[in-house]
């Protein structure tokens, strides 16, 4: 419960921040006491992508091997530490976001620097993630030796290969803040290398994201299955997936950095193909959640094309909030498709699309796929009960987030492909005419966050 | 007679008897949705 309490904390301070940035960016509002535009920004950035999905990964991820292989009273130590490591790390460099002396988004990209503090409480937020990684990996290991012969349980493998591509993918960040940024910012070096910096922000940054997407498959193979009263297609698929998600992600970060002088085109091009073949497990993955509908619905006596359809529980927030989320990924990966391309890449490179992509993958497929599994994980842990009323207020809740959501992420990509730039304080752009096209989008924007944030809040 | 063979035996599960229609067009579709979207970004690439 620990790690929920700061996600949703997380989320009330990061949604805010949200709503704050669209007010400005709409000309309409100017932030109080001198207070910089790029500081809402980057808490907005680091509480929500960096803060609120770890650990509520990290969470949800002991409570599953919990679940499945057990957990010792050492490890439960263990895991204590690992809380209030990551917890001294996040309010480091929270505080030095807070006031105003790291404003240099989530991306950290040199030559922004921020205070010394900041680097060392990321570099705390990792250690502390690591200690949880080498507590899941013991967990598998006792539970094998334990049961020698048996198949380990789908979701401790699962775990494991999400906790097995953060720990290659955070070596990239810890690297890069251990040896870059640390000395740069305390002054022993006088210079940084920016490319160097930047591509291991992206060699962790990518493989990041699949870290957010890995749990929602998770809850999307074995969870919701058993919430719609039936069961999984195939165990191997969803371990095939797994398995070629960790294969496809080391490393992928260079599609990022498409536009980025300085990378070979053949290594851009090797990784723009790695990212690719995601496609593959990702379509593995829908196959497998249609097929465990379809064959669902048709055991309940559905015998028409899509009749089975009818038949899911719709009333039930557990299950409605993380299917809401599985249709956002489909405009989400067509869109991340279309980023990838190194010629499209060029159309929507740094404009507000891609922050819109990051608004349907992120905030909805991942965000609310978390939703639907607090609405049965607190529960669970707490000994209590969703009642009907609940249930009710939570369906509410996310089909706020999903009109708020999707008002705001197709503003943002329509405004993108108009040329609209992302990571930027209002400006008139000196009156160019090609900016009147952005306002009635930007307000759009604003409107949708009002709309979503807070409410889900 | 008892089975002693302590190998659990493979069932012929229940899916293979279940038509997945639905699922074979819903799939398609997503590729159809992918593949559309691409080429409509691609054509706004090409006519800038």
């Amino acid at each position: 419960m620990a790690f929920m309490y700061v996600t949703f904390t997380s989320l009330l301070v990061g949604g805010l921040m949200g709503l704050l940035q669209t007010f400005v960016r709409s000309g309409k509002y100017t932030l109080p006491f001198g207070i910089d535009y790029y500081t809402i920004l980057t808490v907005h950035g680091v509480i929500l992508g960096l803060v609120m999905t770890t650990f509520f990964i990290i969470g949800f991820q002991f409570s599953l091997m919990g679940k499945t292989v057990g957990l010792t009273d050492k490890q439960r130590k263990a895991a204590w530490w690992s809380f209030w490591i990551m917890l001294a790390g996040t309010i480091m460099a929270s505080v030095m976001v807070l006031t105003g002396q790291a404003s240099v988004l989530y991306t950290f990209y040199a030559p922004l620097r921020a205070h010394p503090v900041f680097y060392f409480g990321l570099a705390l937020v990792i250690i502390g993630s690591w200690i949880a990684v080498f507590i899941n990996f013991r967990q598998l290991y006792l539970w094998r030796k334990a049961n020698k012969g048996q198949k380990s349980p789908l979701l401790a493998y699962m775990v494991t290969i999400n906790m097995i591509m953060w720990v290659i993918a955070s070596l990239g960040v810890a690297v890069s803040v251990l040896v870059l940024f640390i000395p740069w910012s305390l002054g022993y070096t006088a210079t940084i290398n920016v490319l160097l910096s930047r591509t291991l922000f992206w060699y962790f940054g990518h493989p990041l994201v699949y870290f957010w997407l890995l749990p929602a498959y998770m809850a999307w193979y074995a969870i919701i299955p058993k919430i719609i009263g039936g069961k999984i297609l195939s165990d191997s698929l969803a371990r095939l997936a797994f398995i070629l998600l960790l294969l496809f992600s080391i490393p992928v970060g260079f599609h990022h950095q498409l536009t980025e002088p300085g990378i070979d085109a053949t290594w851009k091009f090797i990784q723009v193909v790695l990212t690719f073949m995601v496609v593959i497990p990702t379509l593995m993955t829908a196959f497998s959640i249609f097929a465990t509908f379809e064959a669902t619905g048709r055991k309940k006596g559905y015998t028409t094309l899509f009749g089975w359809f009818r038949k899911l529980p719709w009333k039930d927030v557990r299950f409605l909030a993380p299917f809401i989320g599985m249709v956002a990924f489909i405009p989400g990966g067509a869109g991340g498709i279309i980023n990838a391309s190194h010629q499209m890449n060029a159309l929507i490179h740094n404009t507000i699309w891609v922050t819109g992509h990051f608004h349907l993958t992120a905030a909805m497929t991942s965000v609310l796929t978390f939703f639907g599994i607090t609405y049965w994980l607190v529960p669970h842990l707490t000994g209590r009960r969703l009642t009907p009323r609940l249930n009710k207020l939570g369906i509410i809740q996310s089909l706020t987030w999903t009109v708020g959501m999707l008002i705001m992420s197709t503003a943002m990509h329509i405004q993108g492909l108009l040329g609209g730039p992302r990571r930027s304080n209002f400006s008139e752009y000196a009156g160019g005419a090609q900016v009147d096209t952005w306002i009635s989008y930007q307000m759009a924007q604003e409107s949708a966050d009002r709309f979503s944030s807070l409410p889900s809040s | 007679m008892k089975n002693k063979n302590p190998k659990p035996q493979h069932t012929k599960s229940n899916e293979s008897t279940i038509h997945f229609k639905g699922t074979f067009i819903a799939v398609m579709l997503l590729g159809v949705i992918m593949v559309a979207s691409w080429f409509g970004v691609y054509a706004l690439f090409l006519s800038r």
